[in-house]
């Protein structure tokens, strides 16, 4: 154990020359970050650190345990790399044919004793880091009986819902950052995870380790979340275009704050059933509709400038659920979002601010393909 | 060495196109294959550029996600399909009639059609650009590759089962050649460790290419007329395409990697001046990995929920034994040598040093809950480029450099190779370590873009100029190629004072390749020959041999 400590004290240090050495790097590329626009998952990376030699930041009990695991596997692979490297630099140097040596070295085609030492000791090595290793993974893969918190979360083309049927609250994701999932610290959440298309994959760094979510079965782990935070995830296993935009959040809370949070989002939800399809009268009303996650019916809208906008949009796809976002749409130039997502077969009606004249871009934010234009005149 | 008198001139020429396409000379086979997969190699090669440049900052500034979601499986397909597993086909077609004293292949219009059955393959696989692309990665996962709408996929479904079908049909070939056609005196043990790993990898391919031929039929029927084998919508499993896959998919990585290891145990004996260290033991490591290879498949599924862990847990660790063994023999080969570094020795040596890397990764990999972590994550993307450029590609740059005085009567020019190597280690080192870290601290593969904030973009921009040092080695490999073709033909028949029996005939051979045989003795015949007076022929060996050819 104190070894360990010792240990993780020097790399903390490698990881701090590391940090440095990362600065100098930020230094020299900033002319390239200033030209990137990066706009994605920017408030809460799906980052664990800053990326190094030795894991990251580490949230949960159980990550916890499988990333301790690191370091002793981490310093077993230095010291055979060490090893072998050092010898064939050694004999690199030692072992070379002088100029103008023709004779032969001494031809021995083997040692038995040698050969059954370097068969024999790594079979050990790997016999003991096996059954270690299965220990950590019954412990990371235990579920105990009764979860504070089940959330059942649904993964399909490209965002995800997280359920909490016992709250009876629902969240789906809209637009790049994805929807947030609040748990309580220090108690057992229960996660099943639901595809309804293609495979995706539960990725939270933090919590070192992902599941994937898989069309046709259900799977299941649980987490203790040990410290109060927000931290990033995203999709793991590739599931088509908008793959690289399918993130989401876990914000870690107390027990107070999340019973209130709770109560807070049921009193949300029963407030507002549906947006009603009011609009006023000086509202201006567009309608649009989709069969299927490839493309809108309307490639193209038109509407007066500077008008609150009612957009009526019928999902006639019987499988996806889609919205309209408008690009920029917002009067502080950010994304207008329209929410809520309609399921396939629903319809959604959305008040849209108002926007002055020029062209804009509208999308479906859970299908970043689905898309066409708004003219406002 | 034996020089051999070419029949005299034919009395009517056929244009020299005519005479390759209608060739059944493993050795004309064996070049087009070289030629042909280095081409496609080039394709693969400029995706990755495509990628590394999109990744070299966050945002989107080179290729939209639908392009870059096509590039990177079509990258992998390239490199894997068309390029490892055909330069190794090709080398191995050049190369074993030659090492075990055989005039051809066993079948010489079998290899004819698995060359072309390749190509077919590769430009249908290659068309699928034109027809939407194949956004489903190299690894085709059900449903998303069942569900999705190009047309490039159903090419590149077809393509990889057209290569597919030459790869059995070469299995097959290789197989009838090494136990059927060896020279007299030649047992099993007594052949050069290339041919033990083209045997071992040819028994895999004839057991994985079938199985996962079946699993793309089923993917095309899927795809095309509703079969509902992997579309869980129709009672299908996706986690069966995954078994289907993975089962030829690890194997297939022993498929890319074996011939390496055994082009590296050809080449250290030669410029250490001594036998290979434990050659039985290496025979025993080759067959275990390609048995142990079987059972390993579905640790690229720990994540899937879906697999019994702790046994191909067990399995993952098991098979690093055998895979230390040979490191420990390479290194005990060269122990008390005389050792000379020309680039191929170098690149021998570089594939240790680096090769090395990619194995440690495996075992992290085998800790099923570090493989929960890094899975799907760029630490995986490193390992496998550990594996595969600094393991495949540079042993395949070892043979090439080794056997190109062989197939040309040329030696490659030695200062520009040795130039080429140590910018291809630097570059690939400069690539993929940084890979490690970012995979460690959660950035996902397969995206077109990351965030700014997450602390990757430095290191994602270091990896991309190692991409393009990488792309700087092989303009000089091209060139090197290129000029050395220019120059006269003065290699002679044995450059490397080498141990086997390719070296026993003309640089380039005639078209049977030998007329006299020198006797077999050992793994070393041409080793005995030179120097049988020293009595470095295991005495053993010597006083079993009971056939003898002809002595020059």
């Amino acid at each position: 154990m104190e070894i360990t400590r010792e240990s993780l004290r020097v790399f903390n240090a490698a990881r701090a020359a590391n940090r440095h050495l990362s600065l100098i790097g930020l230094a020299l590329f900033a002319t390239l970050l200033l030209a990137a626009c990066a706009t994605r998952g920017d408030d809460y990376p799906t980052s664990a650190g800053s990326p190094a030699f030795l894991p990251g930041k580490v949230v949960t009990q159980q990550g916890r345990e499988a990333a301790d695991l690191y370091l002793p596997i981490f310093i077993i692979a230095v010291v055979v790399f060490v090893l072998i490297e050092g010898i064939l630099l050694f004999v690199a140097l030692r072992f070379r044919r002088k100029r103008g040596d023709d004779t032969l070295p001494g031809q021995r085609h083997g040692n038995n004793v040698l050969e059954l030492l370097w068969t024999g000791i790594p079979a050990v090595i790997v016999g003991v880091l096996f059954v270690v290793s299965t220990g950590v993974l019954l412990k990371v893969d235990a579920i105990a009986p009764n979860p504070a918190v089940t959330v059942d979360v649904t993964g399909f083309q490209w965002q995800w819902t997280f359920d909490y049927k016992d709250q009876g609250l629902s969240f789906t994701g809209a637009g790049k950052d994805g929807p947030e999932m609040v748990v309580p610290v220090d108690e057992t959440i229960h996660i099943r995870l639901h595809s309804v298309d293609v495979i995706h994959s539960f990725y939270v760094p933090q919590f070192f380790r992902k599941l994937d979510v898989v069309p046709g079965r259900i799977n299941e782990f649980q987490v203790n979340v040990e410290q109060e935070g927000t931290f990033g995830g995203q999709c793991a296993e590739f599931c088509g275009l908008a793959h690289a935009d399918m993130y989401f959040t876990v914000r870690a809370v107390d027990r107070a704050t999340f019973d209130q949070w709770v109560t807070d989002e049921q009193l949300k939800a029963a407030a507002t059933p549906q947006p009603a399809p009011s609009g006023g009268p000086t509202a201006a009303k567009l309608q649009v509709s989709a069969v299927n996650k490839l493309a809108f019916e309307q490639a193209t809208l038109r509407a007066p400038a500077d008008v609150p906008l009612t957009i009526e949009f019928q999902n006639l796809d019987p499988v996806n659920p889609h919205n309209v976002s408008i690009k920029a749409g917002q009067p502080d130039g950010k994304d207008w979002i329209g929410l809520p997502i309609a399921k396939a077969g629903q319809v959604a009606v959305y008040q849209a601010p108002a926007l002055p004249a020029g062209e804009y871009g509208y999308y479906c934010s859970v299908h970043p393909n689905m898309t066409g234009t708004l003219t406002v005149q | 060495m034996a020089s051999t008198p070419l029949p005299p001139a034919q009395s009517y020429r056929r244009a020299a196109v005519y005479d390759w396409i209608t060739t059944v000379d493993h050795k004309k086979i064996g070049i087009m294959y070289v030629v042909s997969s280095f081409v496609f190699f080039l394709i693969g090669g400029l995706l990755a550029l495509v990628i590394r440049t999109e990744l070299a900052a966050p945002g989107l500034q080179f290729v939209s996600e639908a392009t870059y979601n096509s590039i990177f499986g079509l990258h992998a397909i390239n490199m894997i399909f068309l390029f490892v597993m055909p330069m190794l086909t090709g080398l191995g077609n050049y190369i074993v009639p030659l090492q075990v004293g055989a005039a051809d292949m066993a079948f010489p219009r079998v290899n004819a059609l698995s060359f072309w059955v390749f190509i077919t393959g590769g430009l249908l696989i290659e068309s699928s650009f034109l027809f939407g692309g194949a956004p489903v990665g190299w690894t085709m996962y059900a449903p998303l590759s069942t569900q999705a709408p190009e047309t490039g996929v159903n090419l590149l479904v077809l393509g990889l089962i057209m290569t597919g079908i030459s790869s059995i049909l070469g299995a097959i070939n290789f197989l009838v050649t090494l136990f059927r056609l060896r020279a007299p005196g030649m047992g099993l043990l007594r052949m050069p460790m290339f041919c033990w790993t083209q045997l071992v990898t040819s028994v895999l391919l004839l057991f994985s290419i079938p199985v996962v031929t079946a699993g793309l039929i089923m993917i095309f029927i899927d795809r095309n007329y509703g079969g509902g084998f992997f579309e869980p919508s129709l009672g299908g499993n996706p986690i069966l395409w995954q078994h289907v896959f993975w089962f030829f998919g690890h194997p297939e990585v022993y498929i890319l990697i074996l011939p390496a290891f055994g082009i590296v145990s050809e080449i250290i004996p030669v410029f250490s001046r001594k036998p290979l260290f434990g050659y039985r033991a290496f025979v025993i490591a080759t067959a275990s990995i390609g048995a142990l290879g079987f059972t390993v498949w579905a640790h690229h599924m720990f994540t899937t929920g879906a697999v019994y862990l702790p046994f191909f847990s067990f399995f993952t660790f098991l098979i690093a034994v055998p895979t230390g063994i040979k490191f420990f023999n390479w290194l005990a080969t060269m122990w008390g040598g005389k050792l000379t570094f020309d680039t191929p020795m170098l690149y021998a040596c570089g594939f240790i040093a680096l090769f090395l890397i990619g194995g440690l990764d495996g075992a992290f990999l085998a800790v099923v809950p570090f493989d929960f972590m890094v899975q799907d994550t760029y630490w995986v993307v490193s390992h496998i480029h550990y594996v595969l450029v600094a393991g495949s590609l540079f042993a395949i740059l070892a043979a090439l450099f080794y056997w190109f005085p062989k197939m040309s009567g040329r030696k490659l020019d030695e200062r520009l190779g040795k130039a080429q190597f140590w910018l291809l280690f630097v570059g690939t080192n400069v690539t993929f370590f940084p890979q490690h870290m970012l995979g460690l601290d959660g950035m996902i593969r397969r995206i077109a873009d990351y965030s700014a904030n997450a602390g990757w973009t430095e290191l994602n921009f270091t990896s991309s100029v190692g991409a393009f040092m990488i792309a700087g080695a092989v303009l000089m490999f091209m060139w090197n190629v290129f000029a050395t073709m220019r120059g006269p033909a003065d290699a002679g028949d044995d450059p490397w004072d080498a141990n086997t029996l390719e070296w026993a005939t003309t640089s380039p051979p005639p078209v049977y390749n030998f007329d006299h045989l020198p006797p077999v003795r050992s793994e070393r015949p041409l080793f005995d020959l030179k120097h049988r007076d020293d009595g470095h022929a295991p005495v053993a060996a010597i006083s079993l041999s009971v056939t003898e050819g002809p002595v020059q």
